[in-house]
C-alpha cells in the first residue's frame, strides 16, 4: 500500500529522514507500523532539491526497485545531502503475480521539462476499467509519457494537466486547485463506470518550493467480496505531520522543536519515531500545504471536499 | 494507609460500586499503594500501559504533548478518580503524561488484574463494564464540550434532520458473514454470540449528506458502522470541527442511550453507508443483559468508546498546537 515521506524547511540531511529514525522511512518498507502486517517491498524513490547543486531548481532523483535497507548506494548518498525539500515512497504491492515490480512504477513521478513531482500511497479499485476515460481529461502530450502501469502515474498526469502550464512553477494554491480538480475528475470517472468501492488516495505532490498532501479515499468503507486488501483497506490510509522550528536529534530522541513562525515541516504516512506524541495526525478528508516564504513555512490544513 | 481503609476507600470509589465486600478485600491484596511527589511524572503519553491508578489523595493532571515540546493540560483527577484505564482497554500507549500537581496518593492495578476483573461473565463484571461504559461517555462529553467551546455560539438545531433521516432509513437484509468476520472489530469474538449481537438490531442503507443524530437532542438509535463513513461533527454556523470518522466496525449515537442526556456531537454520513440500527429497547437489554452477547455488545462499545477518545484528541492537539 506504500508509504510516503514528504519535507520542506531548512536543509536538513536526507540519512537522518530516511535512515535514522526509530520508525524512518526505510524501516517503514519492512516494519511499517499502521499498516497490520503489510509490507512495501517493491522498490524506493527520492526526490530532493539542494539548494547549493547545480541547477537547484532540478530535485536530485534515486530510485531503485531493491530493498532500500540493503541499498549502500542510498545510504552513502544519502549521507551527503542535506535537502531543503524531499518527497520519497516506498511501494508496496499485493503478493501476486499481477504486480509489476519495475523502475517505471516507482514514484515520485516526474516528467522531464516538468517541475511538479508526485507520489501516491493508496490504489484505485478495478482502475483497468477507467484508465482510457481519463485520456479525456489528460493532456495527449502528458498521455504519450506514462511509460508505467500504475494508477499513480496516470493521476500525476491528471493533475500536471489541471495546472495552467504543466511545465511552470506552480505556487501552493495553484497547485492545491489542481491537485482537487483531479480528484473530482476521478470521482466523476468512477461514478461514470460505476465503481464504487473503497479506494484510498493519498497524494504528495511538490515543486521543491510547495507541498500539497492529501488525506482522502473514494468510497471508503466499501470492498468487494473476498477482497485481499479488505484488512489494510478497513483503518483509513494514515497520514501524519509535524511542524517546528528544526528536525533534530536530543538526548536520543528525533523531535521538531518549536519554532514560530515554523521553518520545517515533514509531512508522511506515519510517524519517523515510535514515540508520535509530538506529531499530529490529518484528519481524514482533508489536504495540506505547505510552501517556503522569505518569513518561514506558510502551512495551511483545510477540509477537502471533492 | 491500613487494610481497612484502602477497603473502605476502594468501596466508596464509584467505578466499583455495588461490589461485594469480600471482592473489594481480594482486590485491595492485588493494588499498590504508592506516593507521587509534586511535579512528579507517573507515566509520558506513548509509554506502554502497566497499569491504572485510583487517585486516594491530592491530584493528578493529565496532559497533552504537542510539537515543539510543548504540552497541553486536558484534565485532571482527584480522590476516588480514575486514570489510566484507556491504555489498559485498547492496549494502545497511554493516551497522555500524567503528573501530579501536589503531593499525591494512589493505588494502582496492574494490567492483568485490571483485565482479571473484567474477564468472567458474572454480574460484577457486567457492572464494571457499564460503569466504565459510563466513565468514558461522561470524559468524551467532557472533551467535545471543551472543543466546542473554542468554536463559541450556538448549537445548531439539526434535529428535525436527525429524525427525517431515521424515519427514511431504507431497511435492508444483513451483510455478507464472510465480510463481518474479517473486520477487526469483530475478530476476537465467540461467533455464535456475535451472530446473537449482530441479529439484535435491523440493517439500514443510508445516503451520503445526511444526519443521522444531532448535538443537542436525543439520540434515536445507536448506529454501528457496517459499510461507509459517517463523521462526527461540532458545528456552530459556519464553524465546525470534525472530532472523529466512524468507518467499518465503529459505533456513534450511543452516548444519549447510555446517560440520557443530549448527544453531544452530530453525526453525518460521509460515503453512503450501511448501519447495523438498534433503536433504544434493543440498546437497553443489550447494555443491561449480562449474557455472552451483551458481552460481545459493552466490548464493542467499550472498544469504541476508547477509540471517540483517542480521535477527539486529535483535534485538540491541533487546536492547542495552532495557539
Amino acid at each position: 500500500m506504500c508509504r510516503i515521506l514528504a519535507y520542506l524547511g531548512e536543509p536538513l540531511s536526507v540519512e537522518h529522514l530516511l535512515f535514522d529514525t526509530d520508525n524512518s522511512l526505510v524501516r517503514q518498507s519492512y516494519s511499517p507500523r499502521m499498516m497490520n502486517t503489510f509490507l512495501n517491498l517493491a522498490g524506493f524513490g527520492l526526490k530532493a532539491w539542494d539548494p547549493t547543486s547545480l541547477r537547484p531548481e532540478d530535485p536530485f532523483t534515486y530510485c531503485a526497485t531493491t530493498q532500500p535497507s540493503f541499498d549502500r548506494n542510498l545510504r552513502f548518498i544519502s549521507a551527503k545531502l542535506a535537502s531543503s525539500c524531499l518527497v520519497a515512497h516506498v511501494r508496496g504491492v499485493t503478493y501476486s503475480g499481477e504486480a509489476v515490480v519495475a523502475d517505471t512504477n516507482l514514484h515520485p513521478f516526474h516528467f522531464a521539462g516538468t517541475r511538479v513531482v508526485l507520489a501516491h500511497n493508496g490504489h484505485l479499485r478495478q482502475f483497468a476499467r477507467m484508465r482510457y476515460s481519463l485520456l479525456d481529461h489528460v493532456r495527449p502530450e502528458l498521455a504519450q509519457r506514462i511509460e508505467g502501469t500504475t494508477d499513480s502515474e496516470w493521476i500525476y498526469a491528471l493533475v500536471l494537466s489541471q495546472l495552467d502550464d504543466p511545465y511552470g512553477l506552480p505556487e501552493a494554491n495553484e497547485l492545491a486547485d489542481a491537485t482537487a480538480n483531479a480528484l473530482r475528475i476521478l470521482r466523476k470517472v468512477r461514478a461514470a463506470h460505476g465503481i464504487d468501492t473503497s479506494s484510498p488516495v493519498n497524494l504528495c505532490v511538490s515543486t521543491g518550493r510547495a507541498v500539497v498532501a492529501t488525506r482522502v479515499s473514494f468510497d471508503y468503507g466499501w470492498y468487494p467480496p473476498d477482497d485481499d486488501m479488505l484488512e489494510t483497506d478497513l483503518p483509513f490510509v494514515s497520514l501524519w505531520y509535524a511542524i517546528g522550528g528544526e528536525y533534530t536529534e536530543r538526548d536520543g530522541h528525533w523531535q521538531m522543536t518549536a519554532g514560530e513562525p515554523p521553518r520545517s515541516v515533514i509531512i508522511a504516512s506515519e510517524p519517523l519515531t515510535a514515540d508520535f506524541s509530538t506529531w499530529l495526525e490529518v484528519p481524514e478528508y482533508s489536504m495540506l500545504t505547505a510552501e517556503l516564504t522569505p518569513a518561514g513555512i506558510a502551512f495551511d490544513t483545510r477540509d477537502l471536499d471533492v | 494507609m491500613s487494610d481497612r481503609e484502602t477497603v473502605d476507600f476502594l468501596g466508596s470509589v464509584p467505578l466499583l460500586e455495588g461490589r461485594e465486600e469480600a471482592d473489594i478485600v481480594e482486590l485491595a491484596r492485588v493494588m499498590r499503594r504508592r506516593t507521587v511527589q509534586e511535579g512528579e511524572l507517573l507515566w509520558r503519553q506513548g509509554d506502554d500501559a502497566r497499569e491504572m491508578v485510583f487517585v486516594v489523595e491530592g491530584v493528578l493532571s493529565a496532559s497533552l504533548q504537542l510539537p515543539g515540546n510543548r504540552s497541553v493540560v486536558i484534565g485532571s483527577a482527584g480522590p476516588g478518580e480514575a486514570v489510566g484505564e484507556i491504555a489498559l482497554l485498547d492496549g494502545g500507549g497511554t493516551t497522555m503524561s500524567v503528573r501530579a500537581t501536589e503531593t499525591t496518593t494512589v493505588l494502582a492495578l496492574g494490567r492483568m488484574d485490571f483485565a482479571a476483573l473484567l474477564a468472567p461473565l458474572d454480574p460484577p463484571a457486567f457492572a464494571l463494564r457499564r460503569r466504565l461504559a459510563s466513565l468514558l461517555s461522561s470524559r468524551h462529553r467532557s472533551q467535545l464540550r471543551h472543543l466546542a467551546l473554542s468554536l463559541g455560539g450556538d448549537v445548531d438545531p439539526p434535529a428535525e434532520d436527525a429524525a427525517r433521516t431515521f424515519s427514511e432509513l431504507e431497511y435492508c437484509g444483513p451483510p455478507d458473514g464472510t465480510y463481518l468476520k474479517r473486520m477487526a472489530t469483530f475478530h476476537d469474538f465467540d461467533s455464535l454470540a456475535l451472530w446473537g449481537f449482530l441479529t439484535s438490531g435491523r440493517y439500514a442503507r443510508c445516503p451520503a449528506g445526511r444526519t443521522l443524530v444531532a448535538e443537542g437532542a436525543p439520540s434515536t438509535a445507536c448506529y454501528l458502522t457496517i459499510n461507509g463513513a459517517v463523521e462526527k461533527v461540532l458545528a456552530r454556523g459556519d464553524r465546525r470541527i470534525r472530532v472523529g470518522l466512524a468507518g467499518p466496525g465503529k459505533a456513534f449515537g450511543y452516548e444519549s442511550l447510555i446517560d440520557g442526556q443530549p448527544s453531544p456531537v452530530t453525526a453525518v454520513t460521509r460515503e453512503r453507508a450501511l448501519m447495523l440500527v438498534l433503536p433504544r429497547e434493543p440498546f437497553e437489554q443489550l447494555f443491561n443483559g449480562e449474557d455472552a452477547v451483551s458481552r460481545v455488545f459493552l466490548d464493542v462499545i467499550l472498544r469504541d468508546l476508547v477509540a471517540a477518545l483517542r480521535q477527539a484528541l486529535r483535534p485538540h492537539a491541533r487546536l492547542a498546537a495552532s495557539l
